[in-house]
Formats: C-alpha cells, sequence, structure tokens
C-alpha cells in the first residue's frame, strides 16, 4: 500500500521528504488523477494540505506567495499578474479553491498557466530541503517539460514576487473554455518589454523586445517578434507539442499572441489578429 | 490494510475506514454511503464529483480522502431541506436545466456557491462559476438560463427584504 503522510508543519513536511522516494501532493489536481489513471504509481505520498504553506504576505519590496495558496486566495490578492492569471485558470470555481500556484510551479506542466508568469515577474523560488535551503530564479527553476531543479527530498515552501512598478499584459490562447492554454505570453513593459512565453516549448521562453514605435501592428516591429520568438526557440531545442496542437502550430502563433500581450500591457491594442 | 477517515458529512462526524490512495468521491459514495455525488471522468474535468470541502466547492475525485481528515463535507444530498427543495433545485426543475442528471452535483453547488457569494454576479461571472462543470446531454442553455435566473431572484429577494 502507498504509503501517506499529512506534515503539519514545513519541519515536518520536509522530514518526510528526506528518504526522497516520495511524490508531493499540493492542492491535488494534478497530481491525483495521475496516480488514479495509473501514469504515476509513487511509493509514498507526503500531502501538504496541513503544513501551512498558504498565505500571501506583502512588504515593501514586494510579496511572498506560499506555495500552498490556492488561485481563489491569489485571485483575490493584489499580487501584479499573478491575481489576475489566476482569476483565468481553467476547471471552474472547484479547482480554482483546490489547485495551488506552487503546486502548478512544480508540476511544470508547459502548458500550464504559471510557469511563464512566474519568469515574467522575476519570481524566485525557495526550496527547502533536510540538507538546507536554496533560492533559484524561477527562470533557472524550469528544465524541461514536467521537470524542474526542485530534488525528490525538497519542497518548494514560497514564491517571491518582486513589486512591478510597470504596465504588465497577459494573453492566453485556447480553442474551447474547459481547455489548456496552447500559447500564453506575459509582458512586462519598461523601457523595453520583458515577455515570457508559455506552452511553445518545453520550458517558458523569455524575450527582451523593443517596444514598437508605431504601435503593435507595425510589420517592422512584428518581424522583430518574429524573428525573438524564433531565436527563443531554436535556443531550447524547438517548439513542445502536446495533445492540443503541435509545436509547428504553436511556433507559428506564438509571435501573434506576444504581440496580443504586449499590446495589453501597452493599452493599445489594435485589434490585429494575424500573425 | 486501511486508514480511519474521521470527517463531518452533511453534518453528520462520521469515520470511515479508506487506503491510502482513496480518492474522496469513492470514500463519500462507497464508504459513506451517498451516492448523489457522480464519479465521472476522474481527470478534475467534467465536475460530476463536486463537493463541498470546508464551504468550498471542491471536485472530489482529484482529492485524496485522508487530504479530507477532519473537514466539513457537504454533498448535494445535503442542499434540500427535507423534501423541500433548494430554491437553486426549484429554478433547475422550473427551467428543465436538466437532462440526464448526471451533472448536477456539479451544476447546483457551483450555483448555488455563486449565488450565495456573488448576488451581482454578472453574465461573465455567471459563465465563470459554472465553467468547470461538462453537461454531457449538451443541455447548456436551460442550465445558464436556471443560473441567470437564480441570480436574478436572489437579486430581487435582496432587494425586497
Amino acid at each position: 500500500m502507498m504509503r501517506y503522510a499529512r506534515p503539519e508543519s514545513l519541519d515536518e513536511a520536509v522530514a518526510a521528504l528526506a528518504d526522497g522516494d516520495a511524490t508531493v501532493v499540493g492542492g491535488g489536481t494534478m497530481v491525483v488523477p495521475d496516480m488514479t489513471h495509473g501514469r504515476t504509481r509513487p511509493a509514498a505520498v507526503v500531502d501538504l494540505c496541513r503544513a501551512g504553506l498558504g498565505g500571501i504576505e506583502a512588504d515593501g519590496t514586494g510579496w511572498t506567495v506560499g506555495a500552498m495558496t490556492s488561485y481563489a486566495v491569489l485571485e483575490r490578492s493584489l499580487v501584479p499578474l499573478l491575481a489576475r492569471v489566476a482569476h483565468g485558470i481553467t476547471g471552474g470555481p472547484q479547482i480554482r479553491h483546490r489547485g495551488t500556484v506552487g503546486g502548478s510551479a512544480c508540476y511544470a506542466n508547459p502548458g500550464s498557466d504559471i510557469p511563464a508568469v512566474l519568469v515574467a515577474l522575476r519570481a524566485r523560488l525557495l526550496l527547502v530541503g533536510a540538507q538546507g535551503s536554496r533560492e533559484v530564479a524561477a527562470r533557472d527553476f524550469f528544465r524541461d517539460a514536467f521537470e524542474t531543479l526542485r530534488r525528490p527530498d525538497e519542497l518548494l515552501a514560497t514564491m517571491r514576487v518582486p513589486a512591478v512598478e510597470l504596465p504588465f499584459g497577459y494573453h492566453k490562447f485556447k480553442l474551447a473554455e474547459g481547455s489548456w492554454p496552447i500559447v500564453t505570453a506575459a509582458c512586462v513593459a519598461g523601457e523595453r518589454l520583458r515577455v515570457a512565453v508559455g506552452g511553445a516549448a518545453a520550458v517558458p521562453l523569455l524575450l527582451d523586445l523593443d517596444r514598437p514605435s508605431v504601435g503593435t501592428a507595425d510589420p517592422a516591429w512584428r518581424d522583430h517578434v518574429r524573428h525573438e520568438v524564433a531565436r527563443a526557440l531554436s535556443d531550447v531545442g524547438g517548439p513542445f507539442d502536446d495533445v492540443l496542437a503541435p509545436g509547428a502550430y504553436k511556433a507559428r502563433i506564438a509571435p501573434a499572441i506576444v504581440a496580443r500581450a504586449v499590446a495589453d500591457a501597452l493599452q493599445a491594442y489594435s485589434g490585429e489578429e494575424s500573425a | 490494510m486501511s486508514c480511519p477517515l474521521r470527517l463531518t458529512v452533511n453534518g453528520v462526524p462520521r469515520c470511515v475506514e479508506v487506503e491510502t490512495q482513496t480518492l474522496l468521491v469513492h470514500a463519500i459514495r462507497e464508504q459513506v454511503g451517498l451516492t448523489g455525488t457522480h464519479v465521472g471522468c476522474l481527470t478534475g474535468d467534467c465536475g460530476a464529483c463536486t463537493v463541498m470541502v470546508d464551504g468550498e466547492t471542491t471536485k472530489s475525485c482529484s482529492v485524496l480522502a485522508l487530504s479530507a481528515e477532519g473537514t466539513e463535507v457537504e454533498t448535494v444530498e445535503s442542499i434540500a431541506d427535507g423534501d423541500e427543495l433548494h430554491p437553486v433545485q426549484e429554478v433547475f426543475w422550473d427551467e428543465f436545466a436538466f437532462q440526464c442528471g448526471f451533472c448536477l452535483p456539479g451544476m447546483l453547488l457551483t450555483a448555488k456557491e455563486l449565488v450565495e457569494q456573488q448576488p451581482d454576479a454578472d453574465e461573465g461571472e455567471i459563465l465563470r462559476a459554472i465553467n468547470g462543470n461538462l453537461c454531457r446531454c449538451t443541455g447548456y442553455n436551460t442550465i445558464v438560463a436556471a443560473v441567470r435566473r437564480v441570480v436574478r431572484e436572489a437579486r430581487a429577494e435582496r432587494g425586497a427584504g
């Protein structure tokens, strides 16, 4: 029978993971169906539902988001971008009550909203294990589809989101209400545009773009976006196929999704729909 | 080998025996014996397994039973008062808002949660409240009409009160 632990503190959770053979269950919305359908058969589960890792704390320099913070809590918060993204998570209130932002980060589904958003926000993730703690940049955390820097004896405790004084935008493309997103883009608009693209590749793409001088429909600026998306895709080994769309399709639409996120950030969406 | 699970279901304290990998939906149906909560996709997509856990709608197929230790669970059976249907159920009845009824646990509980938490819900919020439920009969038009009416009547009642 699968071993089961329900630690009641961070320390207890770390101790329960020390053997390195346990699967961590956060909200369970991904891992539990994986167990049901035999996609994973853990020898042991560490269930974080009582470990006290939820909640959001604000200070002068940003937010500390507990790994077990649900989308429902997040969407009522003031955390930039994450609150808005949480509002649009697929699956209805039942999933937004249960699913957690830390769980989504650790599950690292390329088609999830959260990884690219954490990269766009320059979040730092605190991993805690029996051998100590380490803080890693979101950009480094996502290693491959469904693979992160987290070791099996570590858990994600918090995500540190620096304050964002700049305008931000978000766009996600999906073809049905109940679908995972196919491609997402999150933009933080400073003198340059920091854009993270989700879904297109196994890991989020990070782009550093020029601001459009004459609007996001400008063909020259669109060429620049296409070029930067193509270069970022080739840097990570090309686009990612999943059940929703082949990688080539995602590569084709990603520049348009980026342009929409940029337009959203600049509040100047031109209405152009094609890539 | 099994583990004890203590929880409150529809106001009644229960202690049942479950395996560590048992899902909450199976514990409710098979150990507690309440079959109003349905097993649909077992992937978290369809919403037929929806229950309230500590006051929040939850897909009980995506929760290990042992995660619900000590919680208060309310199932679709709890919302009527004996033979007296809940107002949300009355409206679903009047609007022909279900055909086979398989999706009703999710549709009724999310509609009830919406009207309790957001009595001023607009059209977008109404659609968002039920977008975690699939109706296999595809009877969405009447379901949406019913939820709109639930919200409208709750608002009128509040205005009158």
